[in-house]
């Protein structure tokens, strides 16, 4: 039997002298305790070192992707001149597949085979002889260091971060142009304040800023080309008699600067969206037909990568983007939210605020299945999310009309939706279950009967507190009465002594009877 | 003024915007404000830099006037409300910079050891936890650093903040044993940028080795740069769920540490104790209830997964918690495969 190793050196195959040792495996490491005893059991046959550093970098993504490379090849073909049909112990199973395909050399991986490598990982320095211990750091330094740069230089997901990317900057781009528009709203409503009542529209408004300036200028000003006709005549009428402040030149000219942003913004945000809508189209076009590219992008961004999108179920699809909300619901045993980000998607948004839930819960369904397709598809098309989007326009008017059938039974009943009930009781997964035989069995109804009981205790115990409680109540008000009847009487004073002192004796009585239950 | 530069969502300083829009308010004031300052929004624009004219005060959007009728006292005016700019680093950072401001000068600094082995402790103006740099004269995620002059030889020390790295957190929670020491040989989990990494490798020396584990290529990136000036930290950027796939860049290791937050943590760290931690090693866990199951209590958490812990022969001998740096946090210490009674 061999055993294939590897180092950041390169790759060394020792020979097992003693078979047997391998099937005690909780002993095995008594055998490597010392260099000499480990030295008895493993002889280094070959040790195939790498030439430099970019075979080594080959080999170790090799060894991550479980693929055999080059040099192990060589090495392994050499090796099996020598000695034919003796198994190969190798380290991942994958790797030993791989092997078993390439060149039809028999593969082990098991526990025996992973205490092994650990054990010879202990004593590696010994067994290995030759290497000093330096060289063997540096190798994997450098190793480590050329790999980890490879990862990140051919990172899979570089495509999912552009869109991740350009969707966060959506985002703050318009929350910045908000803030500058009404900053600007704001600056010229000093010096014109009606225009801003008359023109509602951002742009519109920023462009008439920037044509014309003062409002003694709007008269004369040519605005068609921004506002329609009805607007720019209220526009020239309110400029004639506005209230605002004079303000000079100088000042317009700043405000003009303002809007010069404003406008070069805008028309960045525009092409950026068009940008994004593209890239979605292209990435994930089922998705984006399903939800629309804001909202799918949002989902990719907050899943992370489309990858990472795929491997979430569709009710986690659902409330992304709600994991507050969730979780405070999860903590206060309260309902969970119906919709996260999932809830700004248009066939969501067209349902009524009845089936809101209900469509967000659908299209969460399909958008899953999308995102899967997407992610891990071979063509791209939009045929499925187009198709889904179709039977969701359908279920959507069939659950606006209200006209439902069941689907169960003779299908004449109409479909009544009940409330889902969530049970709050969180059920954890008894392993005795699993187990057949007798004994165990016992032990699971013991344990159940074991839960059982307190359950009852606390059910008998409510009624009699509340008893308890009812009783002490209208013995109060007794008193109040008969305090009342008596108050014109009598003094009251020592009434109440003797009135009070049965109850808590009473009680007592009650929560011993409770105590014998 | 000149046109504003394209900046959106920039810092304070580099804005060009912010500044436009305090220019006039100022003008206002040498034209004789008083007409502005009729108007109530001003003058209580002062404490809030809200606006409150149109009735809008409470979006506190618009600090920019308010701040110019008083003159532009403030530094910023501009957007001074939104709060964003100005929390600085906001998030985990909560802490930072309060043990370490005293540190100017460095005279009246003394050092002394811990009782962890490479970990020593500065007395200043309040005292904080350092390490020795591994590094002379560079730092790795803005903390503070002291150098200390003792017989002729300059020695630079990096303040180590709780609130920013558990493991710091843990030894000033009073940890028995981190089981560091230096030239010891450590698989880090869960390495993130490498500031708690930079740290355990200033703690383990030259002669010491430290292997940082990162699945997030964001992070892993932060952390190569790290590792460029630190040659006894091997950055490995692949998920430590799969321990087969680095096996080859790993020796075996005298303690795993691992901050991993997943909820499969202790099998995470398990498997990794399996491939590289000697018999009888050690490993430090920090574990967040929360990650786990958010519904249960804490306590309840840390006990199962302890329990969790023992069935793969991961002994534990030691848990606290990380109160009052972080909340719902447990460290637990223990040892691996503890050799025999005999």
């Amino acid at each position: 039997m061999f055993v294939l190793y590897e180092t950041p050196a390169g790759y060394a195959i020792f020979k097992l002298m003693d078979e047997k040792k391998l099937e005690q495996v909780d002993n095995l490491y008594l055998e490597f305790e010392t260099p000499e005893k480990a030295n008895k059991l493993l002889k280094l046959k070959h040790f195939e070192k790498f030439n430099d550093t970019t075979e080594a970098l080959a080999a170790a993504t090799a060894a991550v992707e479980g693929k055999v490379a080059k040099p192990l090849k060589k090495t392994l073909k050499k090796l099996l001149i020598d000695e034919v049909q003796s198994p190969l112990l190798v380290a991942d199973a994958k790797l030993g597949t791989a092997i078993k395909d390439k060149l039809s050399v028999q593969c082990v991986y098991n526990t025996g085979v992973q205490e092994l490598m650990r054990c010879i990982r202990q004593q590696a320095d010994s067994l290995l002889g030759g290497l000093p211990k330096k060289e063997m750091t540096a190798m994997a330094l450098g190793l480590a260091h050329s790999l980890s740069r490879y990862k990140l230089k051919f990172s899979p997901d570089k495509i999912d971060t552009m869109i991740v990317q350009a969707q966060c900057l959506l985002d703050d781009l318009d929350k910045e142009l908000n803030n500058y528009m009404m900053r600007a709203r704001e600056w010229y409503g000093w010096h014109f304040p009606e225009l801003g009542k008359i023109i509602t529209d951002n742009v519109a408004f920023v462009k008439t800023i920037k044509l014309v300036g003062t409002r003694d200028n709007m008269a004369a000003a040519d605005l068609s080309d921004i506002l329609p006709e009805d607007v720019e005549e209220k526009v020239k009428e309110a400029a004639e008699i506005s209230m605002g402040t004079e303000i000079s030149e100088e000042d317009v000219l700043n405000i003009q600067c303002l809007c010069d942003e404003i406008i070069s913004i805008n028309d960045y945000r525009t092409h950026l969206y068009d940008y994004l809508k593209a890239r979605m189209m292209a990435m994930a076009p089922n998705l984006t037909v399903l939800v629309g590219d804001t909202v799918g992008a949002r989902l990719i961004a907050h899943a992370g990568s489309l990858i990472n999108l795929a491997k979430h179920p569709s009710s986690t699809v659902q409330i992304l983007g709600a994991e507050k909300a969730l979780f405070r619901a999860l903590k206060t045993k309260k309902d969970t939210p119906k919709y996260g980000l999932i809830y700004h998607a248009q066939l969501v948004g067209q349902a009524s605020q009845k089936n809101k839930g209900k469509m967000s819960r659908s299209l969460a369904a399909k958008a899953s299945l999308a995102t899967r397709v997407d992610a891990f598809g071979e063509e791209a098309t939009f045929e499925l999310g187009a198709a889904h989007k179709v039977k969701l326009e359908a279920r959507l008017r069939l659950l606006e009309e209200g006209n439902l059938r069941k689907l169960s039974g003779t299908g004449k009943a109409k479909a009544k939706f009940e409330k889902y009930q969530a049970k709050s009781e969180v059920f954890t997964y008894q392993p005795e279950a699993d187990n057949t035989l007798n004994v165990k069995k016992r032990k699971h109804s013991e344990a159940e009967e074991e839960e059982s009981t307190p359950v009852k205790k606390e059910v008998k115990e409510e009624p009699a507190e509340e008893e308890a409680e009812l009783k002490s109540e209208k013995k109060k008000k007794k008193k109040k009465k008969q305090k009342d009847e008596e108050a014109p009487e009598e003094e009251p004073k020592p009434e109440p002594e003797p009135e009070e002192a049965p109850t808590p004796a009473k009680k007592k009585k009650k929560s011993k009877k409770e105590q014998q239950e | 003024m000149g046109k504003p530069g394209f900046s959106p969502r920039g810092g304070g300083e580099g804005r060009g915007g912010g500044g436009g829009f305090r220019g006039r308010g100022g003008g206002g004031e040498g034209r004789g404000g008083g007409g502005f300052r009729g108007r109530g929004g001003g003058d209580r624009g002062g404490s809030r830099g809200g606006f409150g004219g149109r009735g809008g005060g409470d979006r506190g959007g618009f600090g920019g006037r308010g701040g110019g009728d008083r003159g532009g006292g403030r530094g910023r005016g501009g957007f001074g409300g939104r709060g964003g700019g100005d929390r600085g680093r906001g998030g985990r950072g909560a802490g930072r910079g309060g043990g370490a401001g005293g540190f100017k000068g460095g005279k009246t600094v003394t050092i002394e050891p811990h009782r962890h082995e490479g970990v020593f402790i500065a007395r200043g103006k309040e005292d904080a936890l350092v390490t020795r740099n591994f590094v002379p004269g560079s730092e790795v995620y803005g903390e503070k650093r002291i150098s200390v002059e003792t017989g002729g030889e300059k020695i630079e020390y990096r303040v180590w903040n709780p609130f920013r790295s558990k493991l710091a957190a843990a030894i000033l929670g009073g940890v028995e044993k981190i089981h560091m020491p230096p030239g010891s040989k450590v698989l880090y989990l869960g390495a993130a940028s490498g500031t708690t990494v930079s740290h355990v490798s200033d703690v383990v020396g030259p002669e010491g080795l430290v292997y940082a584990v990162e699945f997030s290529h964001r992070s892993g990136r932060d952390l190569i740069n790290v590792a460029k000036k630190r040659t006894n930290i091997i950055p490995i950027i692949e998920d430590a769920r799969h321990p087969h796939k680095y096996r080859m860049l790993v020796g075996m290791v005298d303690t795993i540490f691992a901050d991993v937050a997943q909820p499969d943590q202790g099998r995470i760290v398990a498997l990794n104790a399996q491939h590289f931690l000697k018999n009888g090693g050690h490993f430090v866990i920090s574990i967040k209830a929360s990650c786990i199951d958010s519904t249960a209590q804490p306590e309840a958490v840390f006990a199962a997964e302890v329990k969790k812990m023992q069935a793969d022969k991961l002994k534990p001998q030691e848990q606290l918690t990380l109160e009052p740096y972080e909340r719902d946090h447990a460290v637990v210490v223990g040892v691996y495969r503890p050799p025999g009674k005999q």
